[in-house]
């Protein structure tokens, strides 16, 4: 009944602060270098660019959102995303179709995330230690699939997303791009608007915030928190595997050098969700930050900066958003085991 | 029915549950359980991706399935690989020949173990400094980045002082020391980093230390590219260090890149850390910060300058590790550092956050490391199969429960019992 207030109290300081904060950064940076290779900066190209390096984060944020609200830290979602970029180029390469490899891509992270659940509700695992686990495990895992299938930690395909351009709107200037960008993008706006919706208007939403915050108030309640924490895990490996698989189809290619492709976006859709304050539209805002961050970053690499030192803007950015934030309100009971008294 | 089967049986679960009961034993079960069951996922793997790839012949057949690639072969070079083969192939105590257990010419000071023993002075280093922040309730994923800012800060400080310290053994003595000392302040620095952001602005650790992760390897690659590249290097690397401020091999093939002296070091570094948290003040507060923060704060702990301690000492150490990676392994600094970092996670995880636990998980991960070079050269199977075992290994020692239920099942009804006769 009650438990819609239980989780609104005293969270929004911080992230308004460092919402502006970060608002004001990006604009002295803008400013500083503006002109030269940056006179381009807000065009249609540009939030083009935005809109896409967003898919991954984003995807990411919102599962990071369930998953945590539900009282399950998930800090394996860098994991999720680097799994199904894999399977996603694999698929695609052996079905030949993209929207096979997609559905690949996401069942994949949903089968890790499923894997990451049965670790910490049934064999309480610490969350923290068994989310980098399941972040280790990927990193190893898909480049040495790739090695295995392909003779190298990188693979390719040869298909992509086909673009949707929706005929007047498109011609919008800068805005335009909003109606001219491939599937997962729209697929975005959709899951954003779709996940604000359950969290906020529907039973499971609820549940989910209670099994966070009250998990035993949920439970005399009659709903297994058990269930309802398992329904999230499973839920942020969906929408991680969506990211994942669409970034890479996106590309069409997975490379596993390193740190794959996924390059830490999974830890930045953590900060994202904690600055959005694990409100999903939040989120997607404090994602196209660090989007447009590494669409700024891409069009000064080829400028004047040297490319090393500019890559470590978004990196540098999140560490700053993390330290002006500070400890965001998470959930009471995140990290925690819950254990019906009734078993 | 029969009643001394049954005594025996009962005394033998005492036993067990006592020994259970003591936790350091419980956690070497688990670190041993939670190895086989990684070896044993890895084995289902290989055999999968066996039937992944395509091979002109199998080089397996189990239940009429023929596989690419075989477990058994893999994980033979795997551990045995990597310390040079000693086992006599005539060597069967199951089938009654007791032939001597190692094979002739075989010397423990080959270039395989040299291998292992390289990797596994480096690793005790990166899971002494992961050990350490997770004692103090740190999570500390950045060793990676500390250990690359103390390698790289360590190699540059040693090329410049070169030119005015004499060579020789004297010369030794002068740039080891410095450029150890060197790794280890970097590294504390760039430690010290997300210490104090966690300890004054409350921001998260695990992510802050990633990030710095991404951040060091990015500035290692535009300082020696654009300012200490050897020239007409194919790869970005800075000139050769002098040979006074590499670190002298001994007993072992100075192309091994090994040094013992070196893996005296890592260990009296494990001593002098054990030493630290378990019989000095500041060892004491980071114990007592990592068990119960809010119970330290109340006792009069510094809890904000015990986070920045601890993660500036962890940092020091993956430093130290940096610094040893570049001075006995490659003698000089290049970039695409393989990621002892992540693989020190593992050993302090497996070492249960002990110190002295450490010293043995350090050596059995240098194993595995060594055998995936053994692997590389001798399978097809890619190297890669050991950072999948590096994520498995952690996943497994996570969970705790799941061998304590099955513990359950193979003794059970136990502790339930009224009475507690285990106890009496």
């Amino acid at each position: 009944m009650g438990m819609r207030e239980l989780p609104s109290i005293g969270r929004r300081r911080g992230s308004i602060v460092g919402a502006v904060v970060l608002a004001v950064a990006v604009g002295v940076v803008l400013r500083s270098v503006m002109g030269g290779p940056l006179s381009g900066i807000v065009s249609k190209g540009a939030l083009s660019s935005t809109l896409r390096l967003s898919v991954p984060i984003a995807f990411a944020a919102l599962g990071g959102i369930f998953a945590e609200k539900s009282g399950v830290i998930n800090i394996g979602l860098e994991g999720h995303l680097i799994i199904s970029a894999f399977v996603a180029i694999y698929a695609v390469n052996t079905t030949g179709s993209v929207w096979i490899g997609f559905v690949a891509g996401v069942l994949a992270s949903t089968l890790l995330a499923g894997v990451f659940a049965v670790v910490c509700l049934e064999f309480r695992a610490d969350q923290i230690i068994a989310g980098l686990a399941v972040w280790l495990v990927a990193l190893g895992l898909a480049p040495f699939l790739s090695t295995v299938i392909y003779g190298s930690v990188n693979a390719s395909s040869s298909m992509s997303f086909e673009r949707i351009t929706i005929p007047v709107l498109s011609e919008i200037p800068v805005l335009g791009a909003l109606f001219d960008a491939s599937p997962p993008v729209y697929l975005l706006f959709l899951a954003v608007g779709g996940s604000w919706y359950v969290l906020n208007r529907t039973a499971f939403g609820r549940w989910v915030q209670a099994s966070g915050e009250n998990p035993q108030a949920l439970d005399t309640a009659g709903v297994s928190v058990r269930r309802v924490r398992y329904a999230s895990v499973l839920l942020s490996g969906v929408l991680a595997g969506i990211g994942g698989a669409s970034f890479a189809i996106d590309l069409s290619q997975f490379s596993g050098n390193g740190q794959t492709m996924i390059e830490g976006r999974g830890f930045i859709a953590i900060v994202a969700y904690l600055l959005g304050n694990y409100n999903p539209i939040g989120a997607f805002f404090s994602t196209t930050l660090f989007a447009g961050l590494q669409t700024l970053q891409i069009q000064l690499q080829s400028g004047f900066l040297p490319s090393s030192l500019v890559q470590t803007i978004p990196y540098l950015t999140v560490i700053v958003v993390l330290a002006l934030v500070g400890r965001t309100r998470t959930p009471d009971a995140a990290g925690d085991h819950y254990e019906s008294g009734e078993e | 029915m029969s009643g001394a089967p049954k005594r025996v049986k009962e005394g033998v679960r005492t036993v067990l549950e006592r020994l259970v009961r003591a936790s350091a034993f419980e956690r070497i079960l688990i670190s041993a359980a939670a190895l086989v069951l990684a070896v044993l996922v890895g084995t289902v793997l290989v055999l999968v991706s066996g039937r992944m790839t395509t091979c002109s012949t199998a080089a397996a057949t189990y239940f009429g399935v023929g596989f690419c690639y075989d477990p058994v072969t893999v994980f033979d070079r795997l551990f045995f690989g990597a310390l040079g083969d000693p086992m006599n192939p005539l060597f069967r105590p199951l089938e009654g020949e007791f032939a001597p257990p190692f094979r002739a010419g075989w010397s423990p000071f080959n270039t395989a173990m040299g291998v292992t023993l390289r990797e596994t002075t480096v690793l005790v280093f990166t899971g002494l400094s992961v050990a350490l922040a997770f004692r103090a309730g740190v999570f500390n994923i950045g060793t990676q980045g500390q250990l690359i800012a103390g390698g790289l800060a360590s190699a540059l400080g040693l090329l410049s002082l070169a030119p005015v310290v004499p060579g020789g053994l004297v010369g030794s003595l002068v740039l080891v020391p410095a450029g150890l000392f060197i790794g280890a302040l970097v590294g504390g620095l760039y430690g010290a980093v997300p210490g104090v952001l966690k300890a004054y602005a409350d921001a998260n650790e695990v992510i802050t230390t990633i990030m710095l992760n991404f951040v060091a390897a990015q500035i290692a690659l535009y300082l020696v590219s654009n300012y200490f590249k050897r020239p007409n290097s194919q790869v970005v690397e800075t000139v050769p260090l002098p040979d006074a401020a590499t670190i002298p091999p001994v007993v072992f093939d100075p192309r091994t890149n090994v040094s013992l002296i070196a893996l005296a070091v890592a260990l009296g570094f494990a001593g002098a850390i054990y030493y630290l948290l378990g019989h000095t003040a500041l060892g004491y507060d980071l114990r007592t910060s990592g068990l119960q923060p809010a119970g330290a704060e109340y006792g009069g702990v510094a809890t904000k300058r015990t986070i920045v301690a601890s993660l500036t000492l962890s940092g020091a150490l993956g430093g130290l590790g940096g610094a040893m990676y570049v001075m006995m392994i490659l003698g000089n600094f290049q970039i695409g550092v393989p990621a002892y970092g992540f693989d020190g996670i593992t050993v302090a995880i497996l070492a249960g956050n002990n110190p002295l636990g450490v010293v043995f998980a350090a050596p059995l991960f240098g194993i595995i490391k060594s055998g995936s070079i053994v692997i590389d050269t001798t399978t097809s199977v890619p190297p890669q199969l050991v950072d999948v075992l590096r994520g498995l290994i952690v996943l497994f020692v996570a969970m705790p429960e799941f061998f304590r239920q099955i513990g359950h099942r193979v003794l059970p009804e136990e502790s339930q019992t009224p009475g507690g006769d285990g106890d009496a």
